[in-house]
């Protein structure tokens, strides 16, 4: 059969210029959809990452009142001695070392109204799994000279629901554009087969194989996937530039700082993005051929 | 090299467009295949270039049975068959050269063998001085002069033409008819359906006539027009009008 290289290149170079309007169409909205569905790939990772990094720093903070006195903080204690879903020991904050936290979080002008005796005195306790801590806050609130539990958890489930939301969305409109993409590449195939039905009828009748007629129309709808996966891998690269950027050299860590991803995630990401770019391609091609290419 | 043992070939409809056909075409023959339109003629071709299947019977080109072909061999067939039409069928985008070397491209010869016969078939036909021209700047004769060329650059074994003059005017037909005539001196069996009487009884080759599907006449040497005046008819297939 014997199907050229050079043949193939050629074919297909001149089918794309001469179809370049709606070439230009389908490989933007290959790209466009691609680059969501790598943004939802690297965010569903990001915040993986993110739980993963928050849960390991996951502590409960038995805040006392700070007009506490000695035998309520000594009580506490050693109740949190005795639990057997915490991490012994717990760490006792007193007054000093909350004030000198407190002053290296908060921004200054915040932080000049207090002083070190408004400060509360605290334990920190790491429950020993993740839900242990819901229990840990119902056990000390309303004990006498408690002035809060917090359970950083509940902040991490907002974030980990924005992340999630914006994910899921991602992945829909990705989803839609996917479809609409491979119609588009679908209909460019078309007319390049419409627009050289002149060829294919001559080619035919001098004995032309299939495969030889096919090939420079399903190259055509593979270079289209490709180019477009290509624009959105770089648009998925820019996306994890900025997120470690955003989430690094800042004083507070915030989610992108939790979301902190490798290199080697961020290639994976783009290597599934070529490889269903080039999927949309095929698959628009082949239903394209199969449909108005009667060979 | 094209035997045709009895075909029947129904379109949808009910319209039947070859019935019972049986004939047998020598290596080398020339043979006219007369008849009114909607004869059957078109069929015919169509048939031997594998572009319908019969409904019942075999036919054999070059010794191989093409009713039972595999539908990836097709091509391969397509290649020991030279085919002309009425309307050429040139690509306009594509000068003379390169309608003929697409003919040899897309088969897969390599450069040098459409470097070498496309300029020995360009001559042949008598266009080796128009071969940059496109189809647009020839004449009807011309354009057909290089379907011929294209048809004929592969050295197929049978050449088929479907009403290769029909828009051409009778001293330009003439030509197309003598170019055919050489390219049957070569070897290459050729098989052509016209209309064209004038034609017919100039070049004197065998006829077969078909009429409603059916064949009513297969003589050595024919005219157009059946005079029944001594010319021997050597073979009339069983079957006759229906």
């Amino acid at each position: 059969m014997a199907v050229s290289v050079d043949y193939v290149v050629r074919e297909t170079a001149s089918n794309l210029w001469r179809n370049r309007l709606m070439t230009i169409a389908a490989v933007l909205t290959v790209a466009v959809s691609l680059s969501l569905v790598g943004a939802a790939l690297l965010l569903r990772q990001g915040s993986a990452n993110a739980t993963g990094t928050l849960e390991r720093g996951t502590q409960v903070t038995v805040w006392m009142v700070p007009n506490a006195n000695s035998q309520e903080i000594a009580a506490v204690g050693t109740q949190l001695a005795q639990l057997n879903y915490v991490v012994q020991p717990c760490a006792y904050w007193n007054k000093a070392r909350n004030f000198a936290e407190a002053r290296r979080l908060l921004p200054s002008d915040v932080f000049q109204a207090t002083t070190e005796s408004e400060m509360p005195t605290s334990y920190w306790c790491t429950p020993v799994a993740l839900t242990d801590a819901a229990q840990v806050v119902r056990t000390f609130s309303g004990t006498s000279g408690v002035l809060s539990v917090t359970e950083p958890q509940q902040t991490i489930h907002n974030e980990e629901t924005v992340i999630n939301v914006s994910k899921w969305v991602c992945l829909a409109i990705a989803i839609v554009l996917i479809i609409s993409a491979a119609v588009l590449i679908l209909n460019t195939i078309r007319m390049a087969i419409f627009a050289r039905r002149r060829e294919v009828s001559v080619m035919k009748l001098v004995g032309a194989t299939n495969w030889f007629i096919r090939v420079p129309f399903m190259s055509e709808g593979l270079l289209q996937g490709f180019i477009g996966s290509l624009l959105a891998a770089v648009v998925v690269y820019f996306v994890y530039l900025f997120i470690n950027h955003e989430g690094s050299g800042r004083t507070t860590s915030n989610i992108f700082t939790a979301m902190h991803m490798t290199g080697s995630e961020v290639l994976l990401t783009n290597v599934v993005v070529v490889i269903v770019g080039m999927a949309i391609g095929s698959i628009g091609s082949a239903i394209a051929i199969r449909r108005f290419l009667d060979v | 090299m094209i035997r045709f043992e009895n075909v029947t070939k129904t379109y949808k409809g009910s319209t039947v467009a070859l019935r019972d056909i049986t004939v047998e075409i020598e290596k080398g023959e020339f043979v006219f295949l007369v008849g009114a339109s909607g004869s059957g003629k078109t069929t015919f071709i169509r048939l031997l270039l594998r572009e319908e299947l019969p409904d019942s019977g075999q036919i054999l080109e070059a010794g191989r049975n093409i009713v039972e072909l595999p539908k990836w061999r097709v091509p391969y067939l397509r290649r020991n068959i030279g085919c002309v039409f009425q309307d050429f069928r040139l690509l306009p985008n594509k000068s003379v050269f390169e309608n003929v070397a697409f003919a040899l491209e897309v088969i897969g010869r390599p450069r040098h063998v459409v470097a070498n016969q496309v300029p020995q078939v360009l001559d042949l036909v008598g266009l080796a001085g128009k071969r940059d021209n496109l189809p647009n700047e020839l004449s009807g004769g011309e354009q057909q002069r290089v379907a011929v060329a294209r048809a004929f650059v592969n050295r197929p074994l049978i050449l088929l033409a479907d009403e290769p003059t029909g828009n051409l005017d009778p001293q330009t037909s003439q030509g197309i008819m003598q170019l055919l005539d050489r390219i049957n001196r070569t070897g290459t069996t050729v098989v052509v359906a016209t209309h064209d009487e004038v034609l017919v009884d100039k070049m004197r080759r065998r006829v077969i006539e078909l009429s409603n599907g059916a064949m009513v006449r297969d003589q050595a040497r024919g005219v157009y027009g059946f005079d029944g005046s001594g010319q021997q008819t050597i073979e009339v297939a069983a079957g006759g009008m229906g």
